[in-house]
């Protein structure tokens, strides 16, 4: 390797660790096979490898997404994400029906490119390498999930109604807006979970993350993305999950009135008529909630129709302080 | 403006798809007064779920031949029950990224339909959620023929 010396002693400086070898790596097929230092080349700029990027669900054991990679740029030493090419298909399950999901490098691309310079989404490039895979360069957003953000706030539920719902359902309306605004592109975002939700804690934006799920709907093509939504918004309104063992352990006076209709008919033991354990929640808001159980007649198929009655449920919340 | 016995049903992947089909068969059987078409809609594969053009290619031909064959299958159907052959008549539909129930109200505006008979498969409250319902999409959005839901 002609420039082996250079690679090393930059890698070092970029990594803060003291490497035997840094490789030049222009093909990443073979992903697996990256280590830390190994030096990235893609359409003329350099990235330094600094590790394996994890994810964890909702408290889950991490799992090592090797086709995620923390790496530093060459040029300036920002931290950057790299997604390598990795398409699989597999099944997963959502209230018990099988669903085929595709992990798609070029839809998450083609996104990237759509969002370009919108806060409401995560930013970053694609670059080609020297095999043709689709090397996605993201910039490393300053903050955490939705979910951490929210249990932050020091407070009990009944404290956060008065002071904070309003503003974080504020911010949350203009993510869900974003979510139409991609829709109405024709795109899908494909994997809309609360941990899916960052808070920029620098620009104050609440970015969504991650687009490379890809399912073929046959009916309503937002039908997945509005389930996501509709799970976001609630955990938003509850501050946590609330499932019906969590009512009978916390709020046994409540356990009588539940009704099948007042749950997710997805996730089957997800209550979504919140009103029956906070009863200071407007009937327009918990209206909203509604819209997502067993007991709705009709299911919102577009984002547009649950911000017409999303937004003035969330002006008639206590004023609060801003998220 | 559409003609009450020109009427347009349609057929899916489903077996019980053809339900609809022997339903109408039972009210028409022997009648010279409707013409019938079977129509169904094909959904490519996308390129975003199969990326090799092979695959999506073999994928696609695995889809259509097996809506042509339940085409076949309900046009026996109704010729069998003495629905004069030249009053039925197939086709298969490309959805061109719109929905399968856009795509059917499309074809009965363009065919001046009267009528449109869907079978409704019974899916979960999850199902419907999640994926939409074909049969109520019609149901909301049909403004100028009747719709048959057969069950």
């Amino acid at each position: 390797m002609r420039d082996a010396p250079e690679l090393l002693e930059r890698a070092r400086e970029l990594t803060g660790r003291s490497l035997r070898q840094a490789r030049l790596i222009t093909d990443t097929t073979n992903f697996m096979n990256l280590e830390l230092g190994d030096v990235l080349e893609v359409e003329g700029r350099r990235f330094v490898l600094k590790g394996t990027e994890y994810e964890g669900r909702f408290g889950l054991d991490e799992q090592p997404k090797y086709w995620v990679k923390r790496a530093v740029d060459w040029e300036d030493g920002s931290a950057k994400i790299l997604k390598l090419e990795f398409f699989e298909e597999f099944d997963i399950s959502r209230g018990g029906i099988k669903v085929r999901c595709y992990r798609s490098p070029a839809k998450e691309a083609r996104i990237l490119a759509m969002v370009k310079g919108n806060p409401n989404f995560m930013q970053g490039i694609t670059l080609r390498d020297e095999a043709g895979n689709l090397v996605r360069v993201l910039e490393r957003i300053h903050g955490g999930p939705l979910d951490q953000h929210l249990q932050k706030l020091e407070c009990d539920h009944q404290e956060y109604f008065q002071r904070h719902m309003r503003g974080v359902l504020t911010k949350l309306s203009v993510a869900l807006e974003a979510i139409g605004w991609l829709h109405n592109q024709g795109a899908h975002h494909g994997d809309i979970r609360r941990d899916h939700l960052f808070v920029d804690e620098a620009s104050g934006a609440w970015p969504w993350i991650d687009f490379d799920y890809k399912f073929e709907f046959k009916q309503n093509p937002y039908g997945l993305d509005l389930f996501g939504l509709g799970n976001v918004l609630t955990y938003a309104v509850a501050r946590r999950d609330i499932t019906y063992h969590w009512v009978r352990q916390e709020y046994p006076q409540a356990e009588e009135k539940l009704r099948p209709e007042d749950f997710s008919p997805v996730i089957k033991n997800r209550l979504m008529n919140l009103k029956k354990i906070y009863p200071y929640l407007p009937e327009s808001l918990n209206n909203v909630l509604l819209h997502f159980s067993n007991g709705a007649a009709v299911f919102y198929e577009r984002v547009e129709e649950l911000m017409a009655e999303l937004t003035p449920a969330i002006a008639e919340l206590p004023q609060g302080e801003e998220a | 403006m559409p003609i009450w016995n020109r009427i347009l049903a349609t057929v899916d992947e489903h077996d019980s798809s053809l339900d609809a089909v022997r339903y109408l068969a039972g009210v028409l059987g022997g009648s010279d007064a409707c013409r019938v078409r079977i129509m169904s809609v094909y959904q490519a594969p996308e390129p975003d779920a199969h990326p090799k053009q092979e695959e999506r290619a073999a994928a696609a031909a695995q889809r259509k031949e097996l809506l042509l064959d339940r085409l076949e299958e309900a046009r026996q159907i109704l010729v069998g029950a003495r629905i004069a052959a030249y009053n039925v008549s197939t086709r298969l539909e490309e959805s061109g990224g719109r929905t399968i129930a856009e795509t059917i109200m499309a074809a009965q505006r363009q065919g001046g339909f009267g009528t449109i008979v869907v079978g409704r498969r019974g899916v979960s409250k999850a199902e419907e959620f999640l994926f939409g319902s074909v049969s109520n999409s019609i149901v909301h959005n049909a403004t100028d023929c009747a719709v048959w839901v057969i069950n």
